[in-house]
């Protein structure tokens, strides 16, 4: 069994391909209309510098071009640090994608080389899950140990992160909300309403600081656009004008409730999640969860600790063992038998013998015992000594 | 992948020109603006030719940008595409599972371990600090210690005496562990060590001093036998039969059978067991996707149920525990339901017997014994003994 299986490999690597052509597509877009926007401004502003040229003196003419000329220099500037980024990102995914191709080279599990890939893959899954964590300096190190930086999407986090603290320390929605202005289209295909809860949270604020025409030119302006699907949060909403802050009527109170804006926060690393592919579980915990479940046996269970195999991890009672505990045992469909004794298979060619006390070890072991016991062995879990001649073969078929 | 590999290089292509081309005709526009602006000097009528000039610069270059950038869009989708058919799998299909909620702190605790482990103190200790878990200290003594040994097996000048001594103090241990290797192992690389540095005398000295003990054993003395020969060759060892002894690999192999040993005395896993968990997990989260996907219609999450709806195929190196599965009913066996061993060396579950030997009628002649289901042996309940893997 100790063949690849590169496509079950491969299957879990989606998020770490996707999110570079992610940020690419985001990147071209953001472009897109700022080059749009930029030189359709341009464009128009030269048709009336046309219409008007004999009427302006020629310093405003002049002056008029000057702004025009930074206008488009700026463009310039910025399109050539984009296109930096733009480089950048297809470099990286080219990368990745021929890190999981090295997976072809590989012949058997046993390989170092291949052993060597499962490292470097824990590494990342680590990083992940650290970035994800807010465990910036751990990632940072891990990244700098490895050579990773091409496989971690630390600029992803960094973005996510800032937002969130916007929203959690600052109580500032102004981050989140120009993110949700450059992904409307996005975010309308996934059908989401994080822009309205943004919206709704700044007129909560408006109230709270008793700003109240402002709040209400506020609703009009950004809350009704959304009456055809939210229509009944819009209601409340308007109906919080008639309470204070301090009030104690359920709904509204929870309208105030300051722990609002972490709800925010948690959504929105929810949706730009979603956006770029990454599952809403880090991947280290869906590795360790089915992963401890796959090796999990009734003998990690048991109480007794000579059931237990030190290189189990689920073994591992106080820490993977623990985490292991609500989760499914494995599935067999056929035996799998291991000597106690060297850890190696029991089948055919190994096959397992009983001792008269009925505890089973594999022939390859017992005979290498008899050899320095004089044609005796003794049995590691009960201690007592028997002849060689009185282990009697079994047969799992 | 190696599609993938090759899109990216198109589109890098592709985002080189685009890029190339619109700033080129954003620079033309530029270029034409300022043109028009020098050639105003005050008091004069403004020249109209160069204004409709930069009129005209600015809308090719808002016509060829938008053209380009749109092309570009286009290449960067038809990537996406691709990328789209390598991967099929959701795995929004497993992320449900509660199985980890509240438990933070022990997975920290895992992770931290296995830093321990790999020998990267510096970073167990960051780790720790974000987290606020506190540095398990006995287990980092237990590593660095373990560390400075393999350490200075690696290292350039390959110092073996540490690794020796701590072999050799605990030689009794290494026999009961079935683990006499490690201290041949580590004499034979010093011994190799001298010769290799032209000290002959002094490997013959090592040899007489550490090989005799290993007279009773036929398989050593061959080996050491061999060795021996290798004074004849000391001053050309590239070029003797001897040279296959001398790569660069038999430190790291030296210096991972001693870490495998350390670990074993001191009840520690051989492998780290954080890294075994994710390539067995690696197997596993595809499999349980798949059938979790299938499962999604009836509400049923995976994690909730009390055994994996199917087998993960694992290598070798990760089955740690005896698992027997009853030939007849296809159930695993458990404290409850034992293996049992007929006279015929066959064996099934406990369940599995009764319902066989039930299966005959009472009042018989043959009333409690039955025939294995595999062979003609017969066998009856008291004749079954209990089996313990």
């Amino acid at each position: 069994m100790d063949k690849i299986n590169i496509d079950n490999m491969l299957a879990i690597e989606e998020p770490f391909i996707k999110v570079p052509l992610e940020q690419l597509r985001r990147a071209v877009r953001h472009t897109q209309k700022q080059v749009e926007r930029e030189t359709e401004a341009v464009s128009a502003e030269m048709a009336e510098i046309l219409k008007s040229q004999y009427r302006l003196a020629p310093e405003e003419l002049q002056s008029k071009l000057d702004g025009l000329i930074e206008r488009l220099q700026t463009l310039r500037q910025d399109l050539e640090r984009v296109t930096q980024e733009e480089s950048q990102l297809i470099q990286r995914s080219k990368l990745r994608a021929a890190d999981l191709h090295k997976l072809k080279g590989f012949e058997s599990t046993t390989q170092p080389e291949f052993q060597h890939w499962c490292r470097q893959r824990l590494d990342r899954v680590l990083i992940d899950y650290m970035l994800r964590s807010g465990n910036l300096n751990t990632a940072q190190r891990l990244v700098e140990s490895g050579s990773l930086e091409h496989f971690a999407d630390t600029s992803l986090f960094a973005q996510v992160m800032s937002i969130e603290s916007e929203l959690k320390d600052a109580h500032s929605c102004q981050g989140a909300l120009s993110w949700c202005a450059e992904n409307r289209g996005a975010l309308r295909k996934i059908q989401c309403s994080l822009e309205f809860e943004l919206r709704l949270q700044e007129y909560v604020e408006m109230i709270r600081a008793k700003n109240t025409p402002a709040a209400i030119l506020y609703a009009k302006k950004h809350l009704s656009p959304w009456s055809d699907t939210q229509m009944p949060r819009i209601q409340r909403a308007m109906t919080l004008l008639a309470f204070s802050p301090s009030t104690s009527c359920p709904p509204y109170k929870a309208m105030f409730d300051e722990a609002r804006w972490t709800g925010l926060a948690n959504e929105f690393r929810m949706v730009i999640f979603q956006l770029y592919n990454l599952p809403a579980q880090p991947l280290l915990h869906l590795l360790l969860q089915t992963g401890l479940s796959a090796l999990k046996t009734f003998a990690c269970l048991s109480e007794d600790p000579a059931e237990h195999n030190r290189n189990c991890p689920v073994c591992q009672t106080e820490t993977l063992g623990k985490l292991a505990q609500d989760l499914p045992l494995s599935h067999h469909d056929n035996s799998n038998l291991v000597c106690r004794i060297t850890g190696e298979k029991m089948d055919e060619d190994n096959p397992p013998m009983r001792l008269p006390n009925g505890y089973v070890y594999s022939l390859s072991s017992l005979t290498e015992m008899s050899a320095t016991l004089d044609g005796k062995v003794k049995c590691p879990r009960s201690g007592k000594t028997f002849k060689l001649s009185e282990a009697t073969k079994l047969f799992i078929s | 992948m190696d599609t993938l590999i090759r899109n990216c290089e198109k589109l890098s292509k592709h985002q080189n020109s685009s890029s190339t081309k619109t700033l080129l005709s954003i620079s033309q526009a530029i270029e034409a603006l300022q043109t028009a602006r020098n050639n105003i000097s005050s008091g004069s009528t403004p020249n109209t030719d160069d204004l409709v000039q930069a009129k005209q610069q600015v809308e090719k270059a808002q016509r060829q940008s938008d053209e380009h950038i749109r092309e570009l869009y286009t290449n960067v989708s038809k990537y996406g595409k691709h990328v789209e058919k390598a991967f099929k799998l959701d795995l929004s299909t497993v992320g449900e599972s509660k199985a980890f909620e509240d438990k933070r702190d022990e997975l920290g605790y895992a992770i931290l371990q296995h830093f321990l482990r790999e020998g990267d103190f510096i970073l167990a200790g960051e780790f720790a600090r974000e987290n606020k878990l506190d540095l398990p200290q006995d287990t980092k003594t237990k590593f660095e210690q373990m560390y400075g040994i393999v350490s200075k097996i690696r290292a350039e000048q390959h110092q073996l005496e540490d690794a020796i001594q701590w072999t050799v103090e605990r030689r009794e241990e290494l026999d009961i562990q079935g683990n006499t290797g490690l201290e041949f192992t580590l004499h034979r690389l010093r011994f190799l060590q001298l010769v290799e540095n032209g000290q002959a005398t002094d490997a013959l000295e090592y040899a007489r001093l550490w090989f005799p003990r290993y007279s009773k054993d036929p398989g050593r003395m061959d080996e050491i036998k061999h060795l021996m020969g290798i004074f004849i060759y000391a001053k050309r060892l590239q070029s003797s039969p001897y040279a296959h002894l001398f790569t660069d690999q038999r430190w790291e192999q030296g210096a991972r059978m001693f870490a495998a040993a350390f670990c074993a005395s001191m009840g520690l896993a051989a492998m780290s067991p954080l890294g075994v968990t994710i390539d067995a997990g690696a197997s596993a989260l595809p499999v349980v996707c798949k059938v979790s996907g299938l499962m999604r219609d009836r509400k049923v999450e995976w994690s909730q149920q009390n055994e994996l709806a199917v087998e993960v195929p694992l290598p070798d190196s990760m089955h740690f525990h005896s698992v027997f599965v009853c030939p007849v009913s296809k159930e695993q066996a458990t404290p409850d339901n034992p293996p049992m061993a007929m006279p015929c060396g066959h064996v099934v579950c406990k369940a599995s017997l009764e319902k066989l030997a039930h299966g005959v009628r009472p009042g018989t002649v043959a009333f409690g014994r039955f025939k294995c289901p595999y062979c003609p042996v017969m066998s009856s309940m008291a004749d079954a003994k209990k089996v313990y893997f």
